[in-house]
């Protein structure tokens, strides 16, 4: 046997079912049958007969030795790696091989040939580019062409020189550009000034390490502008914490759990590439966070995660999508299968699934939360010392993400989605799942005297960061590539997922290798650790980088950034109140099933929620395991009654109406979930992930009036921001048109409590019980809220009826509530006000209530059902219940047994429906955005 | 002869074992984590072990198909460990992934190491399936089963590939159909989601004919412990324990 391929078909094969239905629905109504051949392409001498076990399962599929595709049929657009890239399934196919005696088999190749009924080939070509492959790394195989090899092939440029010693202000710019350095004039000149300092051009390898150290996802080149990195910083450190552990210095910040354990946070957006490409954005923005905790002090261990992606309306019609921009449709859907795709197999639970839309959304939010667990000796980590082994473990290296530091940093545009496709990388779940697997081994036995990911910037990044006070030197040419064609800086910069630089002390390398040898995990020493606190690599006998550390470090010019008061042109929300059972019907509809309210589990129950077997409480509960708890509850330590609970807040539209307020607004709502459910407000922390337009003034002007309200109000509560990131980048232009994302600010609470069983559960518990909002209530404020966005108004005012002192007095209220466990259910109000609370607890009860508007004004009780009175509660209390002191208590109503809803005032009926029709009109939102 | 008593096997991928030497502690078994690799490579044997659990995750990233590459190393490179281990009628458990190992294997339904008997398809939704299921169990005869027949258990699925398919042609390879999904009042469903793959007569674990070896989709190590939503998982861990100790 030289080169042979064996193709397969499956006898019943949902993939093919259902690409059929998705390019049907994106389209491609001409196309009526879709079939898929997998070929696999075997290059040496082994007997076949013996590996088709491995290959094919006959209970399922079918096999042959030509294509069973019949030409007639329709175009097949077949799509392979390109010649230089190894397939992810080559080693296992090996080792399976190997497995059956057939070590004669020495290269394997897949492709899979996809056949359009239908179609013209042209139509074909077209679905298969958009869709089907990634041309960084695949690409489609022409009909007739032959291999002549299997194993990788490919030849890497050289190394390049390049001076900009004679190139004028505009020449600069333009250089940056294109080369996709992104780099500000102003940075350009310094490292224009540095060529003349060191008497020589820089490589292309040290200008590519320069550009992508000092851009702004990098170097945060915007918040250090403004100076909000340490304003933020400032409050956490005056705060003085005692739980606190480890702020924003490293992968993520940490706090003291029990019995020796630390507890992590991480939150980080991938908005660039997601917008591209959302399944590989999405997928490796899981891959990226979770790394994070993976390099967190001397390697901590995920056992939690989000997911929130805001975009424009999934619902927009073709026609009013920025050109450029891809459906929202398509990104929300592609998202949830990468989520799927890559933190099931990682085996890590989701907390949180959450979707939102807004019209600023054309470059989409694409946040994730990484939460982890480490024993407390090791959430520090150690400085690298000279002498130390710098071992890459994990995936090889690859032409993917190249750049992607750089374009991400930038805004977009609609040409964006051809320049930068290389920018996004590609996950692969199983490699990282390895080296999790592997890590904590490695750091209980001495191994790790530091460990990072390797992100954004790549090996550059990641040695440079280890080394910046020790200096590092790198040997490239033992950088293990699946990429064959890789020269010197495309291995420094590239963005492949799934590595891990960790420092070894050198005698502990031998055992560090064999752990990894068991684990099956891939390591290879690239470098060491020096005392010249310089940067070096060197490739193919060439010295390709050679830097000073305080150059790379301390030189980044930061350009002043003017802020200048926006001008908001904001309108009072005018909405008719409801005068009839019809006209309240409509409003309670527009509500249930608004995209921020309707039930989202639909996507949420594609993610595994309790993997681990540390769920006490997951993203939907009550009796029929579909209310949305809005809290996550894990007992990280198997066996013990304690609990890591966390909440998150975000909103797009109090962002528009008011940054600084909507900033407040969210750490209240954070707090106020996880407080009602039963944790301390007093053993807490949080984490800020800002998303905001690419600055101008008045863009800069909110970024600073939102980090001093948070700075100030976490300092005033005493519950400090411990993680956090910054993107700077949200705006998309295209066809003469910027779209700016509304200010975003997500905050995520990682809190601990004693004992997961005493925790407040939202649904019904008894028929006859009371409900009251504990707290201030405001019916006109309605700016900002779900109902006002129903219809298609923001309004100018937000509700803020509390400060610092008054919140804390209504977490007190509950703490001391529940101590004496004085009520049965609860939640926070947030989107969909008291309403969407009294549908979800009944929903999640199978009980009914009757809301009784008698108390409230005339003339906004909807104001009252539905405003959004951050900081209050909604609570179930026995129907005898009073409670002492200056907290303004309103009467809701009473839970009963029919699942109805019923609102009346005055003693007459307003309205009144089912619990199941109720549902059915919450269901629909999300079954029709992934149909 | 080590001293636990339950070899929990994994492999790369493998994402489970932790959970699952968990519930076996709770149910007050012992287990051992025990890397195919080193069975592999001879530094573990299972005959030092008088039970074996393979549990859920997604082995070899479930390249080739789910359990393939796992269940091809069980069944052609321990073939001699694995028919002894069978043949001493050693008490064997497959969750989810470890399910997909043992339908691979050719170790269930029909224990035919190398000859498969059974497979498990994708989900008839066509994605993965996280819910939290009933499941009623027979009076099919088994330890894993012993004493719950009429049953109702509550515990979490998280599977993508979970709808078994039997060979017709090998007799008597369904084995026994011991846990089906069942809706509230107890009935086997083919309604999803209660029957979250599209499973033939709501089948969700089955056993060989020994009633030894069980492979069942859902989890019930997510659902042993006091934390957990529901605790009735746990009693199929305690069957075991008490077969161990009473054998």
């Amino acid at each position: 046997m030289a080169i042979q391929g064996v193709y397969t078909l499956f006898k019943d094969d949902p993939e093919a079912r259902n690409l059929l239905a998705f390019f049907r629905r994106h389209g491609h109504s001409q196309l009526n049958n879709l079939t898929i051949e997998r070929v696999f392409w075997l290059e040496g001498d082994a007997d076949l007969s013996k590996l088709m076990t491995l290959l094919v399962n006959p209970l399922y599929q079918v096999h042959s030795m030509d294509s069973q595709l019949d030409e007639g049929s329709g175009p097949i657009v077949e799509i392979a790696y390109r010649p230089a890239v190894t397939d992810p399934e080559t080693p296992s196919i090996l080792a399976g091989a190997r497995a059956l005696g057939e070590d004669g088999l020495e290269f394997a190749r897949l492709s899979k040939r996809y056949q359009f009924a239908g179609l013209e080939a042209e139509e074909a070509q077209r679905i298969a580019a958009r869709f089907l492959y990634n041309k960084v790394v695949e690409r489609v195989r022409e009909p007739g062409e032959t291999f002549t090899t299997l194993r990788p092939t490919g030849h890497p440029d050289p190394v390049t020189t390049i001076s900009l010693r004679s190139l004028n202000d505009d020449e600069l710019a333009h250089l940056s550009r294109e080369r996709s350095w992104y780099a500000p004039l102003s940075q350009m000149k310094v490292i224009q000034a540095h060529e003349g300092s060191i008497g020589r051009p820089h490589t292309d390898a040290e200008i590519e390490i320069i550009a992508q150290t000092w851009s702004d996802h990098c170097y945060h080149t915007t918040w250090k502008g403004l100076g909000l990195l340490k304003q933020l910083a400032g409050a956490t450190e005056r705060i003085r914490h005692p739980l606190v552990v480890s702020v924003f210095k490293d992968n993520a910040g940490g706090m003291e759990f029990y019995e020796g354990w630390v507890v992590t946070i991480k939150g980080e957006t991938h908005n660039f590439p997601s917008s591209i490409a959302p399944f590989g954005g999405v997928a490796t923005k899981h891959g990226g966070v979770i790394r994070d905790t993976l390099g967190f002090g001397k390697g901590g261990y995920p056992i939690g995660g989000t997911t929130i992606m805001g975009t424009l309306d999934p619902r927009l019609p073709d026609s009013e999508v920025p050109a450029g921009a891809l459906h929202p449709q398509l990104i929300v859907t592609e998202s949830i299968r990468a989520t799927a795709y890559y933190t099931n197999p990682m085996g890590i639970p989701m907390m949180h699934p959450i979707y939102r839309c807004h019209p600023g959304y054309a470059k989409c939010l694409a946040l994730g939360h990484s939460i982890g667990l480490i024993p407390r000796q090791y959430a520090l980590k150690d400085e690298p010392q000279p002498g130390d082994v710098a071992l890459l473990i994990g995936g090889e290296t690859g032409r993917d993400g190249i750049h992607g530091a750089t374009a991400s940093s930038t805004g977009m545009t609609g040409e964006t989605l051809e320049k930068e496709s290389a920018a996004v990388q590609i996950g692969h779940p199983i490699t990282e799942r390895r080296f999790t697997t592997a890590i904590p081994v490695l750091r209980d036995l001495g191994c790790i005297r530091t460990i990072t990911d390797l992100g954004a910037g790549g090996i550059s990044c990641a040695a440079g960061e280890m080394g910046a006070e020790t200096g590092v030197t790198l040997d490239l040419d033992a950088v293990p590539l699946k990429d064959k064609s890789l020269t010197a800086w495309e291995i420094l910069l590239s963005e492949s997922q799934e590595r891990m630089l960790i420092a070894v002390p050198p005698e502990k390398l031998s055992v560090a290798q064999g752990i990894l040898d068991r684990f099956e995990v891939v390591g290879t020493v690239i470098g060491r650790f020096t005392a010249h606190r310089r940067l070096e690599a060197s490739w193919r006998g060439q010295k390709v980088v050679d830097m000073e550390m305080s150059f790379l470090w301390d030189s980044c010019p930061i350009d002043p950034i003017t802020a200048a008061e926006p001008k908001r042109k904001l309108k009072p929300v005018e909405i008719p109140a409801p005068r009839s059972a019809s006209e309240w019907l409509d409003a309670i509809r527009s509500v249930l099933r608004h995209y921020s309210c309707a039930d989202q589990s639909p996507a949420g129950t594609r993610f595994d929620t309790t993997v681990q077997g540390r769920t006490a409480l997951g993203p939907y509960g009550g009796r029929n395991h579909r209310m949305p708890t809005n809290i996550s509850v894990s007992a990280p330590l198997h066996g013990k009654p304690y609990g890591v609970m966390t909440t998150v807040a975000l909103n797009p539209f109090y962002g528009e109406v008011d940054p600084a307020l909507m900033a407040r607004l969210m750490i209240i709502e954070a707090i106020t979930k996880a407080v009602v459910a039963g944790a301390d407000y007093r053993e807490m922390v949080l984490c800020d992930n800002f998303y905001t337009p690419r600055v101008q003034p008045d863009v800069a002007w909110d970024l600073k009036a939102m980090v001093a309200e948070i700075a100030d109000f976490s300092e005033k509560l005493g519950v400090p921001f411990i993680s956090g990131k910054d993107s700077s980048s949200g705006t998309f232009e295209s066809a003469g048109r910027r779209i700016d994302v509304p200010p975003t600010l997500a905050v995520a609470t990682l809190g601990r409590v004693p004992d997961v069983k005493k925790i407040v559960t939202k649904e019904f518990k008894r028929a006859g019980n009371k409900l009251v909002l504990l707290g201030f209530h405001d019916a006109t404020a309605l700016g900002g809220s779900v109902y006002a966005d129903c219809y298609g108004q923001r309004g100018e005012r937000l509700f803020s009826k509390y400060d610092a002192a008054s919140i804390r007095r209504v977490w007190d209220t509950l703490i001391a509530l529940r101590k004496q466990e004085q009520y049965a259910s609860g939640s926070a109000i947030a989107e969909g006000g008291i309403f969407l609370r009294v549908f979800e607890a009944a929903f999640g009860s199978g009980l009914g209530a009757r809301i009784d508007l008698s108390s409230i004004a005339p003339a906004r009780k909807d104001g009252f059902l539905f405003g959004e009175f951050t900081g209050s509660v909604f609570l179930e209390v026995a129907p005898d219940w009073k409670i002492e002191g200056d907290l303004p208590v309103t009467p809701v109503g009473e839970i009963t047994e029919d699942a109805h809803l019923m609102l009346e005032t005055d003693g007459k009926t307003l309205w009144r429906d089912t619990i199941s029709n109720l549902t059915e009109i919450w269901s629909q939102t999300f079954r029709e955005v992934l149909e | 002869m080590s001293r636990a008593e339950v070899a929990i096997l994994y492999a790369p991928g493998t994402n489970c074992h932790e959970e699952t030497a968990a519930a076996i502690e709770r149910a007050g078994g012992t287990s051992e984590l025990v890397l195919l690799r080193d069975l592999l490579d001879g530094r573990a044997k299972l005959g030092d072990y008088r039970a074996a659990a393979i549990p859920g995750g997604f082995a070899y990233g479930d390249h080739l198909g789910a359990g393939r590459i796992f269940g091809t190393m069980l069944a052609a490179c321990l073939r001699d460990q694995l028919m002894e281990f069978l043949d001493a009628r050693k008490p064997l458990l497959g969750v989810c992934n470890g399910f997909q190992v043992l339908a691979d294997a050719g170790i269930l339904s029909a224990r035919s190491p190398g000859k498969r008997s059974m497979a498990l398809l994708e989900n008839q939704s066509g994605h993965f399936e996280d819910r939290k299921i009933r499941l009623v169990v027979s009076d099919d005869k088994s330890m894993w089963t012993e004493g719950l027949g009429g049953q109702v258990l509550e515990m979490p699925v998280g599977h993508g590939e979970g709808r078994p398919l039997f060979c017709e042609t090998a007799p008597g390879s369904t084995g026994s159909p011991v846990l089906r999904y069942c809706d509230a009042q107890g009935r086997a469903t083919n309604q999803y989601p209660e029957n979250p793959n599209g499973a033939p007569n709501g089948v969700a674990g089955i056993t060989d004919e020994t009633g030894m070896i069980l492979g069942l989709m859902p989890h019930p190590e997510r659902a042993s412990l006091p934390a957990h939503y529901s605790q009735d998982g746990l009693k199929l861990f305690m069957n075991l324990v008490r077969w161990l100790r009473g054998s």
